[in-house]
């Protein structure tokens, strides 16, 4: 699976990888490599021309059952918060929350649950979600989280970050809708210059979910720009926004 | 970085952004504007769940489990990941599929091969589709594909065949199913003029 992961997007998005642990794999992969990321979501979209083109009028009774059926069911919360994952681990063997949540982490926490508007597609994506969502959450919880915070005209973004894990989460609130063909893509900024990160569109309400960036390791700073759809390998536009980190 | 595709000629597109906005108003308990969702998607996502199942009575059950969970699961919608419509017929897709695999977990592998004697997707699905523009269009770049594209990609998709699977029926090794499943995708990614 770790031989070459970046074939498997037609795969999935054909809904044809059945093991759950190569399905996880993959997922795990997509968080990490922008460029499969948005391949697969293009993959997605079309294999869903594929089932739109075999459209058949369903029997005109089923448009009563599911009426009345959508009477009694309940709808599901807009989000699944990173608390309701810390909840979770809570109630396990290992807690995950450390007893003393520095200001900042509950500040970060707070934003999180704010900001953190993770989208569920289907129960299928349930699991990446929730991996997802942990892995944030670990963050979140880390002893020496540490939140950097950056606004400029209306343009709100927080990066949530641990030395001791290594990892950073990005939050953004303000980012304005894109026309398709563009989308805002994250740089980890260092000694090397600008390494190409997550690409993220914003919600309607312009808010961004929670981003794990890749390896904190020499990171100095986290910039953001606005790219051709797919993302660059380097910046093609300049920053709206770069944010300095604390030096370890 | 993926060259520039071709403009959209589109069909349904427009109805796009509406969809999305109507599942903005389901996700906040919205029943008018849920009956509108259910007029725009219940033929795609009926005519899917049939295509992968083939059983009416079966695929009208599944089809009432998918536009009902459209419903309550209207909030995890997010257009920032793709259309509306895509979201719904993944959905579908994914039960459809699921509710086949589950009824064959017990069916020896040979049983399955030799379903495929007699169940060849495409032309199942070419056979018993109504012809529209849509159906007409998507026609015409499958048929661009290769042979083993399309194989992959259409056993897949409309057979709910693993890639695995499609490897062991069409005698191919897996590595070259899931290159071909994925150029074949991206192929008609390409001739469909999909967005993003
Ligand atoms: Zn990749």
């Amino acid at each position: 699976m770790s031989r070459d992961p970046h074939t498997l997007a037609g795969a999935y998005a054909l809904h044809a990888v059945d093991d759950p642990a190569e399905r996880a794999s993959f997922e795990e992969h997509l968080d990490r490599c922008a460029e499969c990321a948005e391949e697969t979501r293009g993959l997605r979209e079309t294999a869903a021309r594929l089932g739109s083109a075999v459209a058949q009028e369903p029997p005109a009774a089923l448009r009563d059952r599911v009426l009345a059926e959508i009477g009694v069911v309940r709808q599901l919360p807009p989000a699944v918060s990173p608390v309701a994952d810390l909840d979770r681990h809570r109630a396990s063997r290992r807690p995950l929350w450390p007893r003393v949540v520095s200001g900042l982490a509950a500040a970060a926490l707070a934003a999180a649950v704010t900001l953190g508007v993770v989208a569920l597609r289907t129960q299928d994506l349930l699991d990446r979600e929730r991996q997802a969502n942990s892995r944030v959450a670990a963050v979140l919880a880390a002893p020496d989280a540490t939140t950097v915070s950056s606004a400029d005209g209306g343009v709100s973004a927080r990066v949530v970050m641990s030395r001791s894990q290594g990892t950073m989460v990005f939050f953004s609130a303000g980012l304005a809708p894109l026309p398709d063909g563009k989308t805002y893509q994250l740089w980890r900024i260092g000694p090397a210059g600008p390494l190409p990160d997550r690409l993220t569109r914003p919600d309607p309400s312009g808010r961004t979910p929670p981003l794990v960036l890749g390896k904190l390791g020499d990171t100095t700073q986290v910039g953001i720009t606005v790219e051709p759809a797919g993302g660059s390998a380097k910046p093609t536009t300049s920053p709206l926004m770069v944010m300095p980190l604390p030096p370890a | 970085m993926r060259p520039r595709r071709a403009l959209p000629v589109d069909d349904g597109r427009h109805d796009r952004h509406e969809l999305e906005k109507l599942l903005r108003q389901v996700a906040l308990g919205d029943r008018v504007a849920f009956e509108r969702v259910y007029d725009m998607v219940a033929a795609p996502v009926y005519g899917v769940v049939l295509r992968v199942l083939r059983d009416p009575a079966q695929s009208e059950e599944v089809a009432q489990e998918v536009l009902v969970e459209v419903w309550r699961a209207a909030a995890r919608f997010d257009a920032s990941r793709g259309s509306g419509m895509s979201w719904v017929m993944t959905i579908a897709h994914h039960r459809a599929v699921d509710r086949v695999r589950a009824a064959q977990a017990s069916t020896v592998r040979e049983d399955r091969a030799a379903r495929l004697e007699v169940h060849r997707p495409y032309d199942d699905v070419a056979e018993s589709v109504e012809a529209t523009l849509e159906w007409e269009r998507l026609r015409r770049c499958l048929s661009g594909l290769t042979e083993l594209q399309r194989q992959s990609v259409t056993y897949a998709y409309y057979g709910g065949y693993t890639y695995r699977e499609v490897a062991e029926l069409l005698k191919v090794p897996l590595a070259t199913v899931k290159t071909r499943m994925r150029d074949g995708l991206i192929r008609m990614r390409d001739c469909l003029g999909v967005e993003r």
